[in-house]
């Protein structure tokens, strides 16, 4: 193998690991983007969860659901972080996010932005102890969860 | 057609309450169909139904009429390959009530209803706003997989039901049977009574069993 060669196939190498570096790099921003948003999500969910089953029961613990009211809405400000472009299903990595949250970002963002708003409404709701109003409130904020998971979630 | 015609005066086979809870379940689970995904608080009083249903259909399995009883009518692996053997034949089948193959059909559906409905009760949607009555003892996370595996049973109990259509169907038309007129007129043309109903009592003790059961679960047992 003559000098010149054995410099070409080390270039050829450096750049075939510098290449599988970047490609891990982004590989793993687009993981790590889909936990944390998972991890958002679930923390959205589990505090909704218990906000509606606080509320069928016959006198509901009011602190119980503005704490979670507070979860909700804090994580739902998040939302916007939680999509970084090639975090879709292109990156190869489990996620039920569509393509369309990419495609179409003013109205995905809209979508989100209900969620905050009604969120915002709900913890107000709770803080000042308006049981009646949380009641309505949570069909609220559950409908722009629904609509937002039919538009941009895929199917189970 | 020579089709046995069940709804003449024959003699006694199904008692009332087992009757009932035949029909009564084909309506509560069209219902649950449905309604899943669509109308969940139908879609939870169904399931209350059903659970209704199963409870009392367990207590008569070994306290109701006797061809509704479990050790009535389930036989071995011997008896049921035996008459597994006679399936092509086009001689009606000789068992009043419950042949042994289609008795493990029953408790196959039974089974799998109960596994069903039973995921039900801790199962929540995604967006965590619509839930089973029991979803509050579980997490997030555990309500969804009970979710996900109560959507993965239906296809098990679908399968099932389709199963019961097609032997009835077979039954029908190959061995000249109707066994959907014995279901509805309780009567068939056998020779002699089968049937030994059991007590009012009894029944009662099965309908309380049921209610108590569907209530306490339904109020997502809290008293």
């Amino acid at each position: 193998m003559s000098e010149r060669h054995a410099k070409t196939s080390r270039a050829a190498i450096a750049l075939v690991l510098a290449l599988t570096a970047t490609g891990a790099l982004a590989a793993s921003a687009a993981e790590t983007a889909i936990a944390t948003r998972q991890a958002g999500y679930k923390k959205i969910g589990g505090a909704f969860k218990a906000i509606n089953e606080e509320l069928k029961k016959d006198a509901p613990d009011m602190k119980l659901i503005a704490a979670n009211s507070a979860i909700v809405n804090t994580q739902s400000q998040q939302i916007p972080k939680w999509f970084p472009k090639g975090s879709g299903p292109e990156a190869g990595f489990k996620t039920k996010a569509k393509p369309a949250i990419w495609t179409e970002p003013a109205k995905f963002a809209a979508a989100g932005n209900a969620l905050q708003t009604e969120a915002g409404k709900l913890q107000t709701f709770a803080a000042a102890g308006n049981l009646a109003a949380v009641k309505t409130q949570v069909r609220a904020v559950g409908g722009t969860c629904k609509s937002c998971h039919e538009a941009y979630r895929a199917e189970d | 057609m020579a089709v046995d015609p069940a709804p003449r005066q024959g003699a006694r086979l199904w008692d009332g309450p087992t009757r009932i809870f035949h029909w009564g379940l084909v309506v509560l689970l069209l219902v649950s169909w449905l309604t899943a995904g669509e109308n969940m608080q139908v879609h939870r009083w169904s399931g209350y139904g059903v659970i209704g249903l199963l409870v009392f259909r367990l207590w008569w399995g070994v306290a109701g009429g006797s061809t509704a009883r479990f050790a009535g009518f389930l036989k071995g692996p011997k008896a049921t390959l035996a008459y597994a053997r006679t399936l092509g034949s086009r001689e009606p089948s000789g068992t009043p009530g419950h042949n042994p193959l289609g008795a493990w059909s029953v408790m196959a559906m039974l089974a799998a209803l109960l596994v069903q409905v039973g995921l039900g009760l801790f199962a929540s949607d995604i967006d965590g706003l619509e839930s089973g009555p029991l979803s509050h003892l579980v997490d997030f996370d555990a309500s969804r997989v009970a979710a996900e595996l109560h959507e993965a049973t239906f296809r098990i109990v679908q399968g099932l039901v389709a199963l019961h259509l097609v032997a009835i169907g077979y039954y029908w038309l190959w061995k000249r049977q109707n066994l959907i007129g014995a279901m509805i007129t309780g009567k068939r043309g056998i020779p002699a009574e089968v049937l030994q109903p059991a007590s009012v009592v009894r029944l009662l003790i099965g309908v309380v069993l049921a209610v108590a059961v569907a209530w306490f679960v339904a109020k997502g047992g809290r008293f």
